[in-house]
């Protein structure tokens, strides 16, 4: 079977004032469709580069990827855009609200944004937000939520689309443990209800519970770890 | 209108000598009307009858009886000039002012005619001259010596304008700049998304357009709020019916229409940087 995402010898280079910086340096991995992958690794190690490369936020300087079969790595803006849009979840340490908004709408715009009609998301904002847990809060902004509760919205909107990958940066660096265990089962669920999910933790715990983990180190992967 | 103002201006020196007769009293004076400003002032009334002299000194005095009062039609050249006048008819002004000598009957050199239609005026100036010849007739609308203060005020008002709008604008951008750190996190959420570039600058562009015509809308209300109490104050410190303020539609458009893209551009100019490099650079800092 195709897997969901395959990359070949990703490098990225960042042009700096003291020198270019080499956050990735050589880094293949393939993601099957339904897979549960975690990356753990010291602090710059170039978790967060890779994240965003896979996720299509930023663009490798060297190697190839392919989504669901089909070439990103040189795809222009607006293409990188439809494709995070429609296929491709994000989920953030810092959560990323938008804090003028309400649950319910935060988690409406990408729908609104990718032409979905007003009562279709109205539905399946509706149907988000009670899978979060999260259905009496729907009408609360960011700063009326706690830590916990704004994740699990962020893991809402990013979900809105119906992603076939979600991605996610430290989502529970900023939690303590009850909340951060709360996200770790939503992701466990968000997986087996047939999402492809990569996370990038410091958390061993978290780690813990996907069934292949990777550990990187120096912009390269150090090895991998599978589940008995 | 035709020649000077000589006769009525030596009625209002001559007003100063003034004085008011028993109005109980019958008399065959002839009929005055007088300005609201001289009503006020001397506290007159309808119906009194007036002694009114062509000399400051009062000398050989003539009774009339107040008709009526009227307000002089604004003058911007004689803004600050109390108005204290009266209009009477024209024999009684060769009789005011002929007394002593009967070639002074005579002495009546200019008038003014208000004509019902303005456009006439020139037919009239034309048809005057032919039939009474020696008669000096010229129109005093389009008079570029009275014009010229205006013109003066006009461009002096236009660089208050520019000067205004100059500075309110490097204002206006200052305080986007300002929102702009705001601004970055939301933009570079909205690319995380996945909203493109053109769609994000579609939504800056039209809540720009929506707030720079809600702020031109709000200038132009406030101007024509202010416009009713500028005029009054104005009115009521010179005691004129000059009008100060007007905001016309016209006006009214051309600030509409110089505000809005001025608005627009200075959101733009404030979003155009967030919208270039990578969403995931926005959020980062
Ligand atoms: N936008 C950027 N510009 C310059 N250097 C960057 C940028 N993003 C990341 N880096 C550098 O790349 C390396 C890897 O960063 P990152 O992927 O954020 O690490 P991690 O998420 O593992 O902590 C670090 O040395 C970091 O300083
Ligand atoms: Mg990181």
């Amino acid at each position: 079977m195709e897997p969901l995402i395959e990359a070949r010898s990703l490098g990225k280079v960042f042009p700096m004032g003291g020198g270019p910086v080499h956050a990735l340096r050589d880094i293949s991995v393939q993601i099957a469709a339904g897979e549960y992958l975690t990356i753990r690794g010291p602090s710059g190690c170039g978790k967060s580069t890779l994240l965003h490369i896979l996720g299509c936020v930023d663009t490798p300087s060297s190697g190839t990827l392919r989504f669901d079969g089909r070439d990103v790595s040189a795809l222009p803006d607006h293409a990188r855009s439809d494709l995070r849009l429609r296929s491709i979840g994000f989920v953030f340490q810092r959560f990323f609200l938008l804090p003028m908004l309400t649950a319910a709408e935060n988690v409406d715009v990408p729908q609104a944004e990718a032409g979905v009609s007003r009562a279709d998301r109205k539905r399946r904002t509706a149907e988000l937000l009670d899978y979060v847990g999260l259905g009496h809060r729907a009408g609360h902004r960011p700063s009326q939520l706690s830590g916990g509760e704004a994740q699990r919205v962020a893991i809402a909107r990013a979900l809105a689309n119906r992603p076939r990958l979600l991605l996610a940066d430290e989502p529970t660096g900023e939690l303590d443990r009850a909340n951060g265990e709360h996200i770790a089962e939503l992701l466990d669920r968000v997986q087996a209800d047939g999402t492809t999910v990569v996370v990038v933790t410091h958390d061993a715990a978290l780690a813990e519970r996907a069934g292949r983990r990777l550990v990187m180190r120096d912009g390269l992967i150090e090895r991998e770890e599978h589940a008995r | 209108m035709i020649g000077r103002r000589a006769a009525i201006a030596a009625l209002c020196a001559a007003v100063a000598a003034l004085s008011s007769v028993a109005s109980s009293a019958p008399s065959p004076a002839p009929d005055i009307l007088v300005s609201r400003q001289l009503l006020e002032s001397q506290q007159l009334q309808v119906g009194d009858v007036v002694s009114l002299s062509s000399d400051t000194s009062g000398a050989n005095p003539r009774s009339f009886r107040i008709a009526g009062q009227y307000e002089p039609t604004p003058d911007p050249m004689r803004l600050g000039a109390v108005r204290l006048e009266v209009r009477m008819h024209l024999p009684d002004v060769v009789g005011l002012t002929a007394q002593s000598d009967p070639l002074d009957a005579e002495s009546v050199d200019a008038i003014n005619v208000v004509l019902a239609n303005d456009d006439e005026a020139r037919a009239t100036v034309r048809r005057l001259m032919t039939a009474v010849p020696g008669t000096l007739a010229e129109r005093t609308g389009n008079d570029e010596r009275r014009a010229a203060p205006f013109v003066v005020l006009e461009r002096f008002h236009l660089a208050i304008a520019i000067v205004t709008v100059i500075a309110s604008s490097v204002f206006l951008l200052a305080l986007m700049l300002m929102l702009v750190e705001e601004r970055r996190a939301t933009v570079g959420m909205l690319r995380l998304i996945g909203f493109r570039r053109s769609r994000i600058l579609q939504h800056v562009l039209a809540e720009g357009v929506v707030i720079a015509i809600t702020g031109a809308l709000f200038g132009v209300v406030l101007s024509v709020v202010l416009e009713g109490g500028i005029n009054r104050f104005f009115q009521w410190r010179y005691d004129t019916a000059l009008v100060f303020v007007h905001i016309t539609p016209g006006v009214a458009l051309r600030s509409v229409t110089v505000a809005v893209p001025l608005g627009v551009a200075a959101i733009f100019a404030s979003s155009w940087s967030l919208l270039r490099g990578e969403g995931i650079s926005l959020t980062r800092r």
